[in-house]
């Protein structure tokens, strides 16, 4: 890419917050880690990715800093991984909350729309999960995706272009996990030629 | 795409405006430190020091091995040996958190006094981003202390300088490979710093690293000579560890009461996630007569695991 896409990686404090910057920079993307404390005006991003991190979102969320501020004044995609998807239901209108059955390492995700997120991939592949919360309700947003134990594995709002992972696509035993954050890239590279 | 040249070119060129004098570097001949070393000896030659530490839980006839190899890439290397310091520090401990910073503190206390020697005001640590990730700072959570990060005490006297902290294992191969490095290194698997100490469950005295020892040795062994067969292919990383707890066995029609020995084999690229090898049932079972008949006055039983990552992590503790 002659002119690269800036996808910044906001760090929610996750294992694989370095590996998200590390795959956006394999996919040619310019990108860095940022706090989650970092002030909107000083993001000079065209799409974000928000990070896993261990926060628990029902009693932890002042730990992942101005997300939500994100949510409502940054003008560009958003892609929100496992807290940072589940923070984004609750300040949309939905829930939140403990699994029943958490998942941790391989789960079978089934693809229920395509969307932008899972383009020409199969409807059925194994991914990498790791998590104790999950997104409960989401109204405002369609589901993309779901597992056998967690109903909502990935979302996209209906009007914005904001979209949720539970799963963890940046980690390399998930399967298709590059190409997925590609077509997130992909996503903020259109709305960057079409704002131009 | 990771562009190895370039990175050796800008590493080298910032180490060498930033190592003012002498040098110290803590080397395990794995592929990390190696690359390190490496890396700095093409930045200021002979002003680095290398330093291998015999902790007394190193693999069986490592220590030798290693010596060599980093010698035959001409570097200075000296060897230190502190395996009574690590047992006697390690003495009665079994907290795994406590382990890992008695090493790390001991590990800086070794290269300190070598550093004073030589009057080094650099010490540098191959380490990569996983072990700063896991080693938990901020609002990140402490998985495990590193011996190199978590585990470092808080008074430290030298300036570190840490060449590979942005890359994994899969980028330190291919830099390493660049570098001229030979394949024996660059596909070397991954060992921790705190060694079998970390593949004992408890208290790692000098006769439980013994066991430890023999059963990784014979895990690598069946599993290299399986790879050379084409029974199966080579996974990321692979080894035996000793449980704290006791079965009851029956040798020659006679009780036997001996401990137990996991066997872990896994595929990763990075380390950061990782899923168990789905190993040829022959070839456990070889890995399994041998353990057992091997260490027969200490092992009564053989386990496989099949825990992935997560939830579980590679090592142990």
């Amino acid at each position: 890419m002659s002119n690269p896409v800036k996808v910044y990686v906001v760090d929610n404090g996750g294992q694989w917050t370095h590996r998200i910057w590390r795959v956006l920079r394999e996919l040619d993307c310019e990108s860095k880690i940022i706090s989650n404390t970092t002030p909107i005006d000083q993001i000079d991003a065209d799409g974000l990715i928000l990070s896993g991190g261990a926060p628990r979102v029902v009693w932890e969320s002042p730990k992942l800093g101005n997300c939500t501020d994100y949510f409502d004044h940054f003008r560009g995609p958003i892609l929100g991984e496992c807290v940072g998807m589940q923070l984004m239901a609750i300040h949309f209108g939905g829930k939140a909350g403990p699994s029943e059955i958490p998942e941790y390492g391989s789960a079978t995700m089934k693809v229920i729309d395509e969307d932008d997120l899972f383009r020409g991939l199969p409807r059925e592949f194994f991914v990498w999960e790791s998590h104790n919360d999950e997104v409960k309700e989401a109204p405002g947003f369609v589901t993309l995706a779901m597992s056998e134990n967690c109903k909502i594995q990935a979302m996209k709002h209906t009007k914005k272009p904001f979209y949720g992972v539970q799963f963890h696509p940046e980690v390399n035993n998930t399967q298709h996990g590059e190409e997925i954050l590609n077509n997130f890239a992909k996503v903020v590279q259109f709305r960057k030629e079409a704002k131009a | 795409m990771f562009d190895a040249q370039k990175f050796i070119e800008e590493t080298v060129a910032d180490l060498g405006n930033k190592i003012k004098g002498n040098a110290v570097i803590g080397i395990s001949g794995g592929v990390d430190s190696t690359t390190a070393a490496i890396l700095v000896n093409r930045a200021v030659g002979e002003r680095l020091l290398c330093v291998l530490v015999d902790t007394g839980y190193m693999r069986k006839n490592e220590v030798e091995y290693n010596e060599g190899m980093l010698r035959r890439l001409c570097l200075n290397v000296l060897v230190v040996d502190a395996r009574e310091r690590f047992h006697a520090g390690l003495k009665g401990e079994v907290e795994p958190e406590k382990k890992r910073k008695v090493i790390g503190e001991l590990f800086i206390r070794v290269f300190e006094e070598v550093a004073h020697k030589e009057n080094a005001r650099f010490f540098v640590q191959g380490t990569i981003a996983p072990e700063w990730i896991e080693s938990g700072v901020g609002f990140r959570d402490r998985i495990k202390s590193h011996h190199n990060v978590g585990g470092l005490p808080e008074k430290i006297e030298f300036e570190i300088v840490e060449p590979l902290r942005d890359l994994y294992k899969d980028e330190v191969r291919i830099v390493g490979q660049k570098l001229g490095l030979p394949s024996e290194v660059c596909e070397r698997q991954p060992f921790p710093g705190p060694g079998l100490s970390v593949r004992i469950l408890g208290e790692a005295d000098p006769e439980s690293t013994r066991v430890v020892r023999e059963a990784c040795a014979i895990v690598e062994e069946e599993i290299e000579k399986a790879v050379k067969k084409g029974e199966m292919s080579k996974p990321w990383q692979y080894f035996a560890v000793l449980l704290p707890c006791k079965t009851v066995g029956v040798h020659g029609d006679v009780r036997a009461y001996g401990h137990i020995i996991a066997v872990r084999a896994v595929e990763s690229l990075d380390g950061m996630s990782a899923a168990y090898s789905k190993i040829p049932q022959t070839v456990l079972e070889r890995i399994s007569v041998r353990i057992t008949n091997t260490l027969k006055d200490e092992v009564s039983r053989v386990v496989f695991d099949i825990t992935n990552k997560p939830p579980g992590t590679i090592e142990y503790e």
